[in-house]
């Protein structure tokens, strides 16, 4: 029966390249991960804000609401504010349209005496549960997530 | 390896031949301790893969210096690791510096015809310790702030021009902004340029001239 003898020369060569690309990959695949891992991540979760009693909203009318909310930006941790209407006619339906036109990005304001979201930037018109009604926006505002709980109002924005 | 790609590169490389020189040169009979030059060499090649991959995330300022360190150890996938390997990394590379040059010290290496590999290694040695001593200030931390403070106030302890060579390091009369600024400037770019012109030399010099045998009793 022949041996199949694997000379010492061979046998170094070999264990050689198999410990140097564990090494690789031990290395590479963490380095790969830490470069990539928090790019892939999800943005991050958003959280409910409590905004205070749900009877003290005016009915029928859209009422401007702010709130501060903590953004991070890397390490970095940055306080903004969000500002959105809330509108409810009844008192128990409620909702909560985002301030920034579906245009460009300006700031809608509401103007009672018309009845309408004014953009002063081109002219965009909403009409009180966000619908455009003439102007160049393209969509309606958009709308945030509300939920009422034990009376308080509370938004999902943060 | 014996293909016919592989050999109409070596036709126009003639990469068998350094390959050869490098992988493949006659040695004489050596024990484990020669092995420590390939270590620091292997530590070396981890340092700058770790290190090039953490200025991804670091910045180096006050306001940011200690919170991205912060965000690489805790938020980042592998973050730690990656840091690790370069904090121990920087250990390892010190002691094992000195323990190769401390067999070529007791095994007479460094005569005949070796004597600029030896000059080009203590140069080496001092880039290695300049590394440790910039690369320490980087996380921005108490221990980092207060090492530096006391490291560059022995670097002024000199008569005459100890306070001149304080306000240089420092670049100007406090550790301050500028401090970490230039200590990262010079840890990242003018130490590793340096190291790597050297460490071509020295390797150069190691193939060229073979490496010496243990010494015996009749030398």
């Amino acid at each position: 029966m022949e041996v199949n003898r694997l000379s010492r020369r061979k046998f170094l060569s070999i264990a050689t390249w198999v410990i140097g690309g564990l090494i690789g990959t031990g290395l590479g695949i963490p380095s790969l991960i830490y470069i990539i891992g928090n790019s892939l991540k999800q943005n991050q979760e958003q959280k409910w804000v409590r905004l205070g009693p749900a009877s003290k909203v005016e009915l029928g009318t859209p009422t401007l609401y702010k709130i501060k909310v903590k953004r991070q930006s890397g390490w970095i941790v940055n306080e903004e504010e969000v500002s959105f209407y809330i509108l409810t006619e009844d008192g128990r339906d409620f909702i909560a349209l985002s301030n920034i036109c579906t245009h460009l990005g300006c700031r809608v304001r509401w103007v009672g005496d018309q009845g309408n979201f004014f953009c002063p930037c081109h002219n965009g018109v909403f009409d009180k549960q966000g619908g455009v009604v003439s102007g160049p926006p393209p969509r309606p505002l958009d709308r945030y997530d509300l939920k009422v709980e034990d009376g308080e109002l509370y938004i999902l924005g943060g | 390896m014996e293909s016919r790609f592989t050999n109409w590169l070596d036709e126009r490389f003639g990469w068998r031949q350094v390959w050869s020189a490098i992988f493949l040169r006659k040695i004489p009979k050596v024990n484990w301790l020669f092995t420590l030059g390939s270590a620091t060499l292997f530590v070396a090649i981890n340092q700058i893969v770790t290190g090039i991959l953490l200025t991804i995330y670091y910045v180096p300022t006050p306001d940011h210096a200690y919170d991205s360190v912060q965000y690489i150890t805790t938020q980042l996938p592998a973050g730690w690791f990656i840091r690790g390997l370069h904090h121990w990394g920087a250990s390892a590379m010190v002691i094992l510096v000195v323990l190769h040059m401390l067999r070529v010290i007791l095994y007479g290496a460094y005569k005949f015809p070796r004597e600029v590999t030896w000059f080009t290694g203590v140069i080496l040695l001092i880039i290695v310790i300049a590394f440790g001593f910039t690369g320490y200030l980087l996380p921005w931390d108490q221990r980092a702030y207060w090492a530096t403070t006391v490291g560059t106030r022995i670097a002024g302890t000199p008569p005459l021009i100890g306070d001149w060579i304080l306000k240089i390091i420092r670049g100007g009369e406090e550790l301050t902004a500028v401090t970490l600024a230039r200590f990262f400037g010079v840890h990242v770019w003018v130490l590793p340029a340096t190291l790597l012109l050297l460490v071509g030399v020295h390797l150069y010099l190691v193939i060229r001239l073979g490496i010496s045998a243990v010494p015996t009793r009749e030398e």
